[in-house]
């Protein structure tokens, strides 16, 4: 107490040479403490009490040690307990969900039930053989920053474009991330750790058969639009040529009304991404709608509606479209009718 | 820089005196007069700050040995918490800006680390700082076709109501899911430049930002093309890039790995570019960080890689290099290994100084080459 007490006299530069505090584990490993930069923040004396308020909240699970004295430094420490780990946390879906991925697959989304940590990713995600289980190497894109939504509840993760892209040195040196007829499966590692630092209640795995590469422009012309019946809310169901992208779907397409309005209603994706549904929140009016298909929209190997992902360049075949939004028309016939027609053109959306 | 001059700075560029609530930083770089801006990933922002920071011309070398170390004592974390996500040099008094996240989830917590010309640390308070912040979200323009939001019930709580014409009301929501997060930036004659990688579609856009920021929430951007060896062409997120020759050129490297330069002036007009393939790295390599510095006259380029050692370029064989056609390795423009070994951020200091952190089993380090020594 007298100590405290004397140190009530001192100036606030004075305390920061006679006092610092350091994470405990840094003194352990040996660290030199006159050589390192105590924490930040500041001392008081209130009384028969001494304070240190650091500039940046304490961490759970550390310790700290008050260091007294200049020369000699009589330590003193203090644990930080970690709280209660019990895990709340699942990995809840992998997508796409589709059985059969392309070789040259690009992107996996992992959803969670809540907020995840970063710096997970590249060893929380694995990808082996289906068959003897041996891990596949270098599949994933390594990158410093993780690409997570904001809430930090779905991952994205990216295959190694270099190695899937036709004509660049890594596809040439490591070949394709995946292999042909190599069945796969993605793991989530339990040890994923959520926003609060805790493991996954357990992990998640989906299998994927292995089909041949996929290098054609997204063809909404080849896409079947069951038209629903004017006054009912039945559903628009919409297949498309190929499994689509899961995230991008959500927001690629819309529908409008003959005046060229959006539609309220609720969309739905059919299993596989393969293909959509729409229910609106008032029944359809007769005539004609259209569905808006935004030109961003990718399929499982990142073809879109207007270029192929690594386009070749003598194929004719392979050449861009302008990026525009797409129109498909459709009619809802009336109830009257008997047969429900879906007049199918397309053209470039308004 | 004097605190009126911080202030006739942040007058001139439309800074107002406020506290920025950041919630993660990184990258960095230094615009005109002094004025630092930084990318918050978690909030789709970049924030442009005024720095008052008037230290006189420091000491040369810099040198900070265990940098990781240093910084888990003044945070007080452990060692593999400290995330360097940037580095920067006030290029009016040559003072080192680490931009630091320590920790993850929950704990994390974002941190503007100032190096003085000694070696000690400071965190740079924010605190009635004059600063402005631009959203990187895009907001469509009501026209626009490609709307990113999703129609939502008229009487829910999600979304906001709007009216796209007299007497018809909407309920939308902006889509939450989709984010682009911010993997290099540079001010650039009045543009500020950034580079992004979406966690939804695979584009390659590089964003051209006004600076003063003018309130726009859309922001013009460009899609950059490449060709490999003549055959494949493709796009790619930018990950890392440079400007250099006066600002005339960037050079910029892409996730799938080529080395691509590209004309500032045709950056300047169309949302259309192709760019020139110079190099190309191999497989399981990730160009990390580039930078520009000259020495005896000449104008150089270092280029720091995961896997592949330092790389240095001279900038004038970029121009003479032709659009590569053969895959063959080594590939591309002529070019120097360096042995300086772990290098992943770099900054030059100064005409004469190259910073770099460099990763070793004892940690990070801090560490300065004079240029001509490199």
């Amino acid at each position: 107490m007298d100590e405290i007490r004397a140190l009530a006299a001192c100036s606030a530069a004075e305390l920061g040479e006679r006092l610092a505090v350091l994470p405990g584990a840094l003194l352990a490993a040996g660290a030199d403490v006159h050589d390192l930069q105590p924490l930040a923040g500041r001392f008081a004396v209130d009384g028969e009490t001494l304070c240190f308020l650091p500039r940046f909240p304490f961490v759970d699970g550390m310790s700290y040690a008050l260091l007294v004295g200049v020369a000699s430094r009589e330590v003193h420490t203090i644990e930080r307990p970690l709280p209660a780990a019990a895990s709340t946390t699942d990995a809840v879906a992998i997508y796409p969900s589709a059985g059969v991925i392309p070789l040259n697959q690009l992107k996996l989304y992992v959803h969670f039930s809540g907020p995840m940590s970063e710096g997970w990713a590249a060893r929380g995600v694995q990808v082996r053989r289906a068959d003897d289980g041996a891990p596949l190497a270098g599949v994933f894109l390594p990158t410093e920053t993780e690409l997570w939504d904001r809430e930090h509840r779905r991952l994205t993760l990216l295959l190694d474009p270099g190695r899937i892209k036709r004509g660049l040195v890594p596809n040439a040196e490591a070949g394709y991330p995946l292999s042909e007829g190599v069945p796969v499966v993605v793991s989530v590692d339990r040890a994923f750790r959520d926003a609060a630092g805790r493991p996954l209640r357990a992990g998640l795995a989906r299998r994927y058969q292995v089909g041949p590469p996929l290098r054609r422009r997204i063809d909404p012309r080849a896409w079947r639009l069951d038209a629903p019946r004017a006054g009912t809310t039945e559903p628009l169901t919409v297949t498309f040529d190929r499994p689509l992208d899961h995230a991008l779907l959500g927001r690629c397409l819309w529908l409008h009304d003959a005046a060229g309005t959006p539609l309220e209603g609720r969309a739905t994706l059919r299993a596989g991404e393969c293909g959509w549904q729409f229910t609106p929140a008032a029944p359809w009016a007769a005539g004609r709608h259209s569905l808006i298909v935004d030109p961003r929209l990718e399929d499982l190997a990142g073809n879109t509606l207007h270029r192929v992902f690594d386009r070749d360049l003598t194929r004719d075949a392979e050449a861009p479209a302008e990026p525009h939004p797409i129109a498909i028309a459709f009619t809802c016939e009336g109830l009257a009718e008997q047969a429900v027609a879906c007049k199918f053109s397309q053209g470039r959306a308004r | 820089m004097t605190t009126q001059a911080v202030a006739q700075a942040a007058n001139r560029y439309g800074l107002a005196v406020g506290t920025p609530e950041i919630r993660s930083i990184g990258p960095v770089g230094f615009g005109p007069e002094g004025i630092l801006f930084f990318a918050d990933n978690a909030q789709a922002s970049i924030f442009a700050v005024a720095l008052d920071d008037d230290a006189a011309p420091a000491a040369r070398p810099l040198a900070v040995e265990q940098l990781d170390t240093r910084l888990a004592a003044y945070l007080g974390c452990a060692p593999e918490d400290v995330s360097i996500r940037g580095m920067a040099v006030h290029p009016l008094v040559q003072t080192v800006y680490l931009a630091v996240q320590r920790g993850s989830g929950d704990a994390a917590l974002p941190a503007l680390i100032r190096v003085a010309g000694d070696g000690s640390l400071s965190v740079v308070s924010l605190e009635q700082a004059p600063f402005a912040r631009l959203s990187l979200d895009d907001a469509p323009a009501a026209d626009d076709p490609r709307q990113e939001v999703r129609v939502v019930p008229i009487d829910g709580p999600d979304g906001e109501l709007i009216e796209p014409r007299s007497g018809f009301r909407l309920r939308i929501a902006r889509d939450s899911l989709r984010t682009v997060t911010v993997t290099d930036l540079a001010y650039v004659d009045g543009l500020l430049l950034v580079a992004g990688a979406c966690n939804e579609e695979f584009s390659s856009a590089l964003r051209r930002i006004p600076f003063p920021f003018t309130g726009e929430t859309r922001t013009n951007s460009i899609e950059i093309y490449h060709v490999s060896h003549g055959r494949y062409e493709t796009a790619s997120p930018i990950r890392t890039f440079v400007p250099f020759g006066g600002n005339t050129s960037l050079l910029a490297s892409y996730t799938c790995t080529p080395i691509v330069q590209f004309s500032l002036q045709d950056l300047a007009s169309g949302t259309l570019l192709k760019g020139r393939t110079v190099a190309e790295l191999g497989a399981g390599n990730t160009p990390i960080d580039m930078i520009a510095y000259t020495d005896a006259g000449q104008e150089y380029l270092l280029v720091s890689n995961a896997r592949h050692p330092l790389m240095k370029i001279p900038c004038a064989a970029i121009a003479g290099q032709e659009g590569l056609t053969q895959p063959r390795e080594p590939v591309g423009v002529p070019r120097e290994t360096l042995p300086h070994e772990g290098v992943g951020l770099m900054a030059a200091r100064g005409d004469g100084e190259v910073l770099m952190l460099q990763r070793d089993a004892e940690g990070r380090h801090l560490r300065s080459y004079g240029s001509a020594s490199l």
